[in-house]
C-alpha cells in the first residue's frame, strides 16, 4: 500500500512538473509580448520586462515561473481586467463554482446510485428501461443543451427560476445550472451501477450469501451494493472532468462569476495569461482528484489495500 | 436402525425461458436421500444435476420455470419436532429463513469466486449465525474459530481477519466448508467441490467433507462428472442424462453392475491405468440441446447399442434390485442379447481383483 | 412378465404398440455421428443478427443514416448556399410549403416577453418586402443566412471532424497499445508512464492549449482531438493483447517462427477487432461533443464555416427570441450523439453476447 501511494504521488508530482514546463514553452510561443500597448513607452516596456524578470535568460525565467505557480501566484491579467492579479480575480470565483460543482456531484451521485440500483433490482421492468432511457440520453445529449432547453422552460417561459444567477438568490438561482451539470453524473452513475449491480448480483459469491439464507437488506447492502460501489469510485474521475467541461459552457449560459466562465471569457479575449492560470488550475485539480479517486479505490478495495502484504497458504 | 429419509424427489420438471427459447433442463427426475448418506449426482455438463440441487436449495435462477413435481425435505427444527415441507411450494422468503444455511448448506464449484472480496473471512463464517440463530457476536466467532479448525485451517485466529484474496484456492474452500457448517446444517450439497482445486488439494478436500460428514451426521449430495469422486466417497449413485436420470444404484452396483450405455460410457472415461488406448470405448456427440421436445430416447442418437424403439418411446426404469434402477429397453426381455462394452468388462473384473487382494 | 419389473409409475407397457423390429439395434456408428448441436454459425453473421434484434441500436442506426445523408444532399436542395447573406431577410421563422396551410411552419413567430407575460404574434413573410414567395424550411439566423443548409453543412463538419479525428485515433490508439501489451516489460512500463502522463491532463486543458497555439481552422480542430483523444483506445487494446497473448493459438504461431509484427497485426488484431470498433463508435460522440464544446467556447472553426457547435453558440445569443435559430442544429446534435450511443452500445452487446444478457 505504500509502495502504491508513493508510485502514484510520484506520477502526480511528474505530471504536474510536465505540465508547467508545457505551459511556460507556450508562453514562450505565444505572439507578442505581454506588452505589446503602444502606448507604453521603450522605456517602460524594459522595466516591465525586468519587474517580470523577461529580460533574464530562459532557464532563470522558468525557475522563477516554476517558483511563482507552485505559490499560485500567476501575476497579473493583461485583458480581461487590467493589470488586476488573477488571484484577485479568482478569490469570489472558486467558492462559487466549487459551490455548484458539489450541488451538481451531490445531486448526480445520489439520483443517480437510485437509479441504478433500482434498475438491477427489477432488471427487465419499467424502472430498469427508464434508467436505461435516461442514462442513454444524459451521456449522450451535451449538459449545455439541457442547460438552453432548462433555461427556456423553466426560467423564460414558466418564470419559476431567475433567468441567470443572482448574488441575491445564490441557491434559487443555482438549482438550474445544477440540475443541468448533474445529468452527466446521474447518468453515468446510474448506467456503471446498474452494471456492476447485476455483475455482483450474478456472481457466484452472491449464490453463496443467497444459500447462507440471508436475503432483503442485508443482502442487497451488505454483500451487493458494497462489491458494486467499489468499482463506481473508477468512474468519478471522468465525470469530474464531465463537470469540469460542463461547467465552462454552463456558466457562461447562466452568467454564474465562476472559474469556468472567466476561463471561456480569456479564451475569447484571448488573455493568455489568465488562460494559462486556468489550465494550469483546471489540471492540478484534475490531477489532485483523480489521486484522491485513486487512493479511496485502494482504500475500500481490500484486494487492493492488503496486496501482497500475505499471500496465504 | 432405521433410515430417516430427509430428502424426497418426485418428478421433477424444471424449464428455463432464455432468449433464445424455452429449455427444459429437467424432465421428471425422483430422488431419495437418507440421513448421513450420501448420494452423487453424475453427468456431464448440461444433464441438470446442478439444477436439480439448485432446486433442492430454493436458488433456481429467476428465469425458471418449475412444470411439475415436488421437493420434500425433512428436516428438525428448534423445538426438535421433525417437520416436512415441500421446498418448491414455500415462498422464496421462507426459504431463505427456514432453510437455507440453517437445514441444507451449499459448497460452490470455484472457491475462488464463491467468496465475498470485500468481507473478512470471520465475518463470512459468523455472518448466518448471527443471522439466523441472532447468536451473540463472541460466541459466533468463538464458533467459527472451532470451525476453522474443523475444516483444517492452521492459525485460525489470523485467518478470521484475512480476506479471501489473502488465502488459496484449497485454503478458500475449507473457508466455504467452513460457511456451510456453521448453522449446523442437515443436509450439504457439495456442486462440484472439487473440480477447480489442484489434484492433490482434491483428496483432502474429500476426505475432510467425509469426516465432517461422519462426525456430524448429515446427509451429503455430490455433483460430480469425475466418477474418481464418486468412488472415493458415495454411498448411492444417480447417473442423469439430458435432464433424467437413466441409472441408479449403490456405488457397488454402478460400477460392478452398470446396465445403462451411457453409464459405460462413463466408467470408461475413468482415468486407469490398464486401459490400453486403443480399446477404449467412447461416447461420441454431445449432450442435446434440451429446446426442442425430445422424442423417444434422448441418448439413442449417441448410443452404439440403440434399439428401434428408442427412436419412438423413452424407455421406462427398470428395477433389477431395491437399490438399483435402469432407464432403457435393453432390459426389456424382448430385447436381442448384448453383453457389455469389453473394454468395460476388462475393467470391472480388474477392479474386482484388486478389491480382492 | 418382464424379468425386471417397470418401476415408472405412470408407465404403462400395454398401450403402447410395438413394431416388430422394435426390439433391433440400430446399428449406429458412433464414428459417423455428426455433432449437429453445436452447428458453428459464422460470428459475423450472430453478431448481425443479435444485432437486429436491438431495437433501440437499428433505430439509431437507421437516424445516423438518414442524418449521414442530409448532411451529404441537405445543402444541395434547400436553393441558398450556407454563407449566402441577405440582410432584409434577417430572423425569419421557419416557413414550408404545404405545412404553412395549416397553420404550422407558416412563418409566423410569437413575441413573448420573459415569464409569459404579453405576447404577439409577427410574420415577417408578410411585412418585409418580397418576401411573400420566400421559403425558409428552418428559417433564417440574423444575417439572413438560411439555417436549413448552415444545419446540415453543420453537421457535415461536425461529422467529418469526428469521424477523421476518430479513425487516426483508432491508428495511433491502437498500435500503441498492442506494441505495448505484447512486447510487455520496460518497454510497457515506459510506455504506460508516458500514458499516465498524458492521461493525468485533462482533455480540456490539451485541447484548449493546441487551439490556442494554432490558429483555429478544421485541421487543428481534428489535430486536438487527435491527441487527446488516443488514450481510451489504447488502453483497451494493451488489455486485450495481454489477454490474447498467452492464448494457445499465439503461442503456436510463434512456435512456427510468426514475427512479432505478424503476430500482433495479424493473429491478435482481428480477434479484438470488434472491441476497437465498438470503442469507436463511442469516441465519435465524444469527439462531436468536444467539437461543439470549442465552437461554443469561441475555439472552433471561423465563421462563414459552420459546425454544429458554432451554430448553437450563435444560436444561443438570441434563443430567448428567436428559439428556432438554435433549436435545428441543437437536435441534430442531440440527436447524432444519441443515435451514436445507441449504435455502440447495440454493437457491444451484439460483440459480446454475456454483456446483452445483463
Amino acid at each position: 500500500m505504500k509502495k502504491y501511494i508513493a508510485e502514484r504521488l510520484g506520477t502526480a508530482f511528474v505530471t504536474i512538473l510536465v505540465i508547467i514546463f508545457v505551459l511556460f514553452a507556450m508562453m514562450q510561443f505565444m505572439p507578442g509580448s505581454p506588452f505589446n500597448d503602444e502606448k507604453l513607452s521603450r522605456e517602460l516596456i524594459e522595466k516591465l520586462n525586468e519587474k517580470y524578470g523577461l529580460n533574464q535568460p530562459l532557464y532563470v525565467q522558468f525557475f522563477k515561473y516554476v517558483k511563482n505557480v507552485a505559490k499560485f501566484d500567476f501575476g497579473i491579467s493583461y485583458v480581461i481586467n487590467k493589470n488586476i492579479s488573477i488571484n484577485l480575480m479568482l478569490k469570489t470565483r472558486v467558492p462559487t463554482s466549487m459551490r455548484i460543482g458539489l450541488q451538481a456531484v451531490s445531486v448526480g451521485a445520489v439520483i443517480g446510485l437510485l437509479l441504478g440500483i433500482i434498475a438491477a433490482l427489477k432488471h427487465n421492468t419499467f424502472w430498469d428501461n427508464l434508467t436505461t432511457v435516461i442514462s442513454v440520453l444524459g451521456v449522450s445529449v451535451p449538459s449545455y443543451v439541457f442547460a438552453l432547453l432548462m433555461l427556456y422552460t423553466f426560467a423564460y417561459r414558466l418564470g419559476w427560476f431567475p433567468l441567470l444567477y443572482t448574488k441575491t438568490e445564490p441557491f434559487r438561482s443555482s438549482l438550474l445550472p445544477t440540475f443541468a451539470l448533474s445529468m452527466f453524473t446521474i447518468a453515468s452513475i446510474a448506467r456503471f451501477t446498474r452494471t456492476e449491480m447485476l455483475e455482483v448480483l450474478d456472481s457466484d459469491y452472491m449464490l453463496l450469501v443467497e444459500s447462507k439464507g440471508i436475503s432483503g437488506p442485508a443482502l442487497i447492502f451488505r454483500h451487493a451494493l458494497r462489491n458494486a460501489l467499489i468499482p463506481i469510485v473508477t468512474v468519478l474521475g471522468p465525470l469530474v472532468v464531465g463537470l469540469m467541461t460542463g461547467s465552462l459552457v454552463v456558466e457562461k449560459i447562466f452568467s454564474i462569476p465562476g472559474m469556468g466562465a472567466l476561463m471561456t471569457a480569456a479564451i475569447q479575449a484571448n488573455d493568455y495569461n489568465v488562460t494559462i492560470a486556468m489550465t494550469y488550475i483546471y489540471s492540478v485539480m484534475y490531477i489532485i482528484i483523480m489521486l484522491v479517486v485513486d487512493l479511496l479505490y485502494g482504500v475500500i478495495d481490500p484486494r487492493i489495500r492488503l496486496a501482497k502484504e500475505d499471500s496465504g497458504e | 436402525m432405521a433410515r430417516e429419509k430427509i430428502m424426497e424427489v418426485r418428478d421433477l420438471s424444471i424449464s428455463f425461458k432464455t432468449t433464445t427459447g424455452i429449455v427444459n433442463a429437467i424432465r421428471g427426475v425422483d430422488m431419495d436421500l437418507y440421513r448421513g448418506e450420501t448420494v452423487a449426482i453424475v453427468g456431464e455438463s448440461g444433464s441438470g444435476k446442478s439444477v436439480t440441487a439448485k432446486a433442492m436449495m430454493g436458488i433456481l435462477a429467476s428465469n425458471s420455470i418449475v412444470n411439475s413435481g415436488t421437493v420434500k425435505f425433512t428436516y428438525n427444527d428448534n423445538g426438535g419436532e421433525s417437520k416436512t415441507v415441500d421446498i418448491l411450494k414455500m415462498s422464496k422468503n421462507e426459504i431463505r429463513r427456514d432453510i437455507n444455511g440453517k437445514h441444507i448448506a451449499m459448497v460452490f464449484q470455484d472457491p475462488m469466486t464463491s467468496l465475498d472480496p470485500t468481507m473478512t473471512i470471520g465475518k463470512q463464517i459468523t455472518e448466518s449465525m448471527i443471522w439466523h440463530y441472532k447468536t451473540p457476536k463472541a460466541e459466533a466467532e468463538a464458533k467459527a474459530l472451532e470451525l476453522l479448525e474443523l475444516v483444517g485451517i492452521t492459525d485460525p485466529e489470523k485467518r478470521m481477519k484475512n480476506y479471501p484474496h489473502q488465502l488459496s484456492g484449497g485454503m478458500r474452500q475449507r473457508v466455504v466448508i467452513a460457511i456451510a457448517m456453521a448453522c449446523d446444517p442437515d443436509l450439504l450439497i457439495c456442486d462440484e467441490p472439487t473440480t477447480a482445486l489442484d489434484v492433490t488439494i482434491q483428496a483432502r478436500i474429500l476426505e475432510l467433507i467425509k469426516d465432517i460428514q461422519v462426525k456430524k451426521n448429515i446427509s451429503v449430495i455430490y455433483i460430480t462428472h469425475d466418477l474418481g469422486v464418486v468412488a472415493k466417497v458415495a454411498d448411492y449413485v444417480d447417473v442423469m442424462y439430458a435432464g433424467k436420470l437413466v441409472e441408479k444404484g449403490t456405488v457397488d452396483e454402478i460400477f460392478y453392475e452398470p446396465r445403462h450405455p451411457y453409464t459405460w460410457g462413463l466408467l470408461s472415461a475413468m482415468p486407469d491405468l490398464d486401459t490400453r488406448d486403443d480399446r477404449l470405448y467412447t461416447i461420441p456427440g454431445s449432450p442435446p440441446t434440451l429446446k426442442n421436445e425430445i422424442k423417444g430416447d434422448a441418448f439413442a442418437p449417441r448410443n452404439k447399442y440403440a434399439l428401434n424403439i428408442d427412436t419412438r418411446i423413452d424407455p421406462p426404469m427398470f428395477k433389477m434390485s431395491d437399490t438399483h434402477y435402469a432407464a432403457t429397453w435393453l432390459l426389456d426381455d424382448r430385447a436381442p442379447t448384448h453383453d457389455m462394452p469389453p473394454e468395460i468388462k476388462g475393467r470391472i473384473e480388474r477392479m474386482l481383483k484388486e478389491e480382492n487382494k | 412378465m418382464n424379468k425386471y419389473q417397470i418401476a415408472s409409475d405412470n408407465f404403462d407397457m400395454d398401450s403402447i404398440e410395438f413394431l416388430p423390429n422394435d426390439f433391433e439395434f440400430i446399428g449406429n456408428k458412433p464414428e459417423e455421428h455428426i455433432d449437429s448441436n453445436f452447428a458453428s454459425q459464422d460470428y459475423w453473421k450472430d453478431v448481425f443478427i443479435r444485432f437486429k434484434k436491438n431495437k433501440g441500436a437499428v433505430i439509431g442506426f437507421i437516424l445516423l443514416v438518414f442524418i449521414t445523408i442530409m448532411a451529404v444532399i441537405g445543402p444541395m436542395v434547400s436553393g441558398y448556399t450556407f454563407d449566402q447573406q441577405k440582410i432584409e431577410f434577417q430572423d425569419f421563422a421557419p416557413r414550408v410549403p404545404g405545412l404553412e396551410k395549416i397553420g404550422v411552419f407558416d412563418g409566423s413567430e410569437v413575441m413573448r416577453s420573459p415569464g409569459g407575460g404579453s405576447s404577439r404574434v409577427i410574420n415577417k413573410y408578410k411585412t418585409t418586402e418580397g418576401a411573400a414567395d420566400v421559403y425558409y424550411w428552418f428559417g433564417t439566423d440574423n444575417l439572413g443566412r438560411d439555417i436549413w443548409t448552415r444545419t446540415w453543412m453543420g453537421t457535415r463538419i461536425s461529422l467529418i471532424i469526428a469521424v477523421s479525428a476518430v479513425l487516426i485515433d483508432m491508428a495511433i490508439g491502437m498500435s500503441y497499445g498492442l506494441i505495448a501489451g505484447y512486447f510487455g516489460g520496460w518497454v510497457d512500463n515506459i510506455m504506460q508512464r508516458v500514458l499516465e502522463v498524458v492521461n493525468s491532463i485533462p482533455t480540456l486543458v490539451i485541447v484548449t492549449l493546441l487551439m490556442l497555439v494554432f490558429k483555429p481552422g478544421l485541421f487543428t480542430i481534428i489535430l486536438a482531438l487527435m491527441v487527446s483523444g488516443w488514450v481510451g483506445m489504447s488502453r483497451i487494446a494493451r488489455a486485450q493483447m495481454l489477454k490474447l497473448k498467452e492464448q494457445e493459438f499465439v503461442l503456436a504461431s510463434r512456435t512456427f517462427g510468426a514475427g512479432s509484427w505478424h503476430i500482433i497485426f495479424s493473429e491478435v488484431l482481428p480477434n479484438i477487432i470488434g472491441q476497437i470498433i465498438t470503442n469507436t463508435m463511442f469516441s465519435i460522440p465524444n469527439a462531436i461533443f468536444t467539437e461543439a464544446f470549442l465552437s461554443f467556447v469561441g475555439l472552433g472553426i471561423p465563421a462563414p464555416q459552420a459546425s454544429l457547435g458554432s451554430l448553437i453558440s450563435s444560436g444561443y445569443n438570441s434563443f430567448t427570441t428567436h428559439p428556432y435559430q438554435i433549436l435545428p442544429p441543437l437536435i441534430v446534435l442531440a440527436l447524432l450523439m444519441l443515435c451514436c450511443n445507441m449504435v455502440a452500445d447495440g454493437l457491444r452487446d451484439a460483440l459480446d453476447p454475456k454483456m446483452a444478457q445483463m
